[in-house]
């Protein structure tokens, strides 16, 4: 809509501007064809002129050189009458056949203001006589009898103004019928166009000037439909294959978690095949994390996991996965310690409890996984003014500080389709990152205070206390 | 614990693999249950059930003929007994229409052997009262029954709340229960600032059923988490 207001008024300066100029210009063309035309257009002037310089001698009247050839150059003629006689007693040489050579008080009225046979006359007067100078025929175009208003001719200024703003109005008035079409159809296009990148699907009538473009708009959106369908098609498609895998994979996978589980336990087996053996159900377990892992990171990239969102206590979900841990506990080279202190037993944030679950046994699992040789994991839940955090921590082997630089930017290979020999981390850590920022919230990776890697999952705090 | 009259509950499993089925039936007869019926389809599952109603119910979800959530549905109708789903499927609409529908658990696949153990005696303990009722801990005993402890030939009455507390403790034997677990086993729905009240409960608790409250060694707590009851094997 503004931009519609703006076109008007662009347009209508630009209307303005340029019959100002059009007027401006047609003035300053009339008065230059005026002036040509004006030239020698004084024969009242040179009739009084002429009048002036024709003198008595003892030869008759004599008129002097210097007027004679302004006569001779605008080919007119002359004579010379008496106030008395009425006679004419002096005449140009050239003075045509037809013009008389005597004269009543009638005629000499006429030909002041008019004609002589045609030929358009001026008249001088002088002491004893009117010089009266005949131009040739059709070379000027006199005006008889005008006879204007006074009021007329004293306001023709403010006149002209009116005229002018009248013209004006007019002008606009025009213009706005005329482009009120055009402006009409104008307003769907911008609308249209202004709507494109919402992504929702926009449809312009194709009618009107502008037809052709509203079709292209229309085209444009179904493309836009199309591609974005596509897309989605192909996420659909893609994260679905992923959990079609990864549900064909649970069942074989359950069977060799559970033989390897009882042969693990098999007393009438030696020593070392057993060790073999929980190896197989301790890697089979690392596989059934990455099978959950893979499926639900599909998901929450591609928004198909819906987030069933309520007023959960943070301090209880920690609670139930570090118990969860301890209870499953294999064997005791992972101790879980729970730090959080005792005044924090209710922290109420708004989150999905099963995706906050999974988020901090993945930090946990995580920690069991990179040390295998055992370490001690310690579990927080602190609260600030605005958040609720929880952090898991270890005393492992820890991080350098460039493998924790590159924690933080390195590209997942779900999320990066080149192949580069760049280090990618794993799942675990990439699903503790979209859970968080699907619930508003955050992950602070670094050494944590017990000197091994802790990372720290921080989500709003819910308003509710 | 005494499970052994649970291990002799009559168990049907059914999943259309035939090894995975092997493969459950080996992990529970090592275990010592002794009572299995399978079948790889819902026509077999219903036609073993005309034999004899099952105690406890294993399905999977896909099943060749059926699903397992329409063939719970179908089984209910014979007979009141505890279902436990066991599936490739850990979608959520999964676990809640099964929830739903009336299952009582629900294992999603691969499992350990000791998680579907733990599972099904959990529930088995939970529908099924023993036929001796005694729970033998280090100084005393519990008799769920009469809701009471017999500490050196001495009755002692259980309070309706730590009736809840002890029964939520005895179900998961050996494990550690969160507070926030006990506190809705006593409270209900909404139990945030019990900590407290449970505390003074667990007190009370202890000087019933330990020789030393001030040392115990049947209810341990496991700070800041929770707490653990320790039950005798008979």
């Amino acid at each position: 809509m503004k931009n519609i207001l703006k076109l008007t008024r662009r347009f209508v300066g630009v209307l303005l501007l340029s019959s100002i100029l059009v007027f401006v210009l047609n003035l300053a063309v009339l008065a230059t064809l005026t002036s040509k035309y004006a030239q020698n257009g004084h024969p009242w002037e040179t009739a009084q002129k002429a009048a002036e310089n024709i003198k008595n001698t003892e030869n008759g009247y004599v008129l002097s050189d210097e007027i004679m050839k302004i006569l001779e150059q605008e080919q007119a003629w002359a004579v010379y009458i008496d106030n008395r006689t009425l006679q004419v007693v002096w005449k140009t040489d050239s003075l045509p056949e037809g013009v008389p050579l005597s004269y009543s008080a009638s005629s000499i009225a006429n030909l002041t203001r008019g004609y002589m046979d045609g030929y358009p006359t001026f008249t001088g007067e002088s002491e004893d006589g009117l010089m009266v100078l005949g131009y040739p025929k059709e070379s000027f175009w006199k005006l008889m009898w005008p006879s204007w208003d006074y009021n007329f001719i004293a306001g023709f200024p403010k006149i002209l103004l009116c005229v002018l703003a009248v013209n004006i109005t007019l002008f606009f008035f025009i213009y706005m019928i005329a482009n009120s079409r055009l402006l009409k159809s104008v307003r769907p296009i911008t609308n249209g166009i202004q709507s494109l990148p919402t992504e929702e699907p926009v449809h312009v009538k194709e009618k009107g000037l502008l037809s052709e473009l509203a079709a292209s708009i229309n085209r444009t959106s179904e493309i836009l439909q199309e591609q974005k369908m596509q897309i989605r098609k192909k996420e659909t498609a893609r994260a679905n294959w992923i959990a079609g895998v990864s549900h064909d994979i649970r069942t074989p996978l359950s069977m060799v978690m559970g033989y390897a589980d009882q042969l693990k336990e098999d007393a009438s087996l030696t020593e070392e095949e057993r060790r073999k053996a929980s190896v197989i159900v301790k890697q089979s377990e690392r596989m059934k994390n990455l099978i959950n892992d893979l499926n639900l990171s599909s998901k929450l990239e591609y928004n198909m996991q819906p987030i069933h969102s309520s007023k959960e206590n943070l301090v209880s979900i920690a609670r139930t996965v570090v118990v969860d841990f301890i209870n499953m506990d294999i064997d005791d080279r992972h101790p879980i310690e729970w730090e959080t202190d005792k005044s924090i037993s209710v922290c109420m944030i708004n989150a999905d409890k099963d995706l906050i679950k999974r988020a901090i046994s993945n930090l946990i699992q995580n920690s069991i996984n990179h040390n295998e040789n055992g370490c001690h994991i310690f579990v927080k839940v602190t609260k600030s003014d605005n958040a609720c955090s929880v952090a898991v921590s270890d005393d492992g082997v820890g991080v350098t500080d460039d493998e924790l630089k590159q924690l933080e930017s390195a590209p997942h290979y779900m999320l990066c389709d080149e192949n580069t020999t760049e280090q990618r981390h794993g799942l675990g850590l990439l699903i503790v990152k979209q859970i968080a920022l699907s619930h508003g919230g955050q992950t602070i990776i670094s050494r944590g205070s017990h000197g091994g890697f802790s990372v720290e999952l921080r989500l709003p705090l819910s308003g509710f206390h | 614990m005494n499970d052994e009259f649970l291990k002799r509950k009559r168990i049907l499993l059914v999943d259309d693999e035939q090894e995975l089925l092997d493969m459950v039936v080996s992990i529970l007869e090592t275990e010592g249950f002794c009572n299995l019926v399978t079948a790889k389809s819902v026509k077999e599952a219903l036609e073993a059930v005309e034999h004899g109603a099952p105690e406890l119910a294993v399905l999977d979800v896909m099943l060749p003929d059926g699903d397992g959530f329409s063939l719970m549905e179908r089984l209910k109708e014979k007979g009141e007994y505890p279902v436990l789903f066991l599936t490739a499927r850990g979608e959520d609409e999964d676990k809640f229409r099964g929830f739903g529908l009336g299952a009582d658990d629900y294992i999603v696949k691969p499992f350990l052997p000791k998680e579907l153990i733990f599972r099904i005696l959990a529930i088995l303990r939970r529908s099924y009262k023993d036929e001796n009722p005694l729970v033998r801990l280090a100084g005393s005993e519990i008799d769920f029954e009469r809701a009471e402890v017999i500490k050196e030939g001495e009755h002692l009455a259980l309070t309706a709340k730590e009736y809840d507390i002890l029964s939520a403790l005895y179900r998961n034997a050996g494990r550690i229960v969160t507070i926030d677990s006990l506190c809705e086993a006593a409270w209900g729905d909404n139990p945030y600032g019990y900590e407290n009240s449970l505390m003074a409960h667990i007190r009370r608790i202890r000087e019933k059923i330990e020789a030393n409250p001030s040392r115990p060694v049947s209810l341990i707590t496991v700070k800041g988490l929770g707490y653990k009851l320790i039950v005798e094997r008979v």
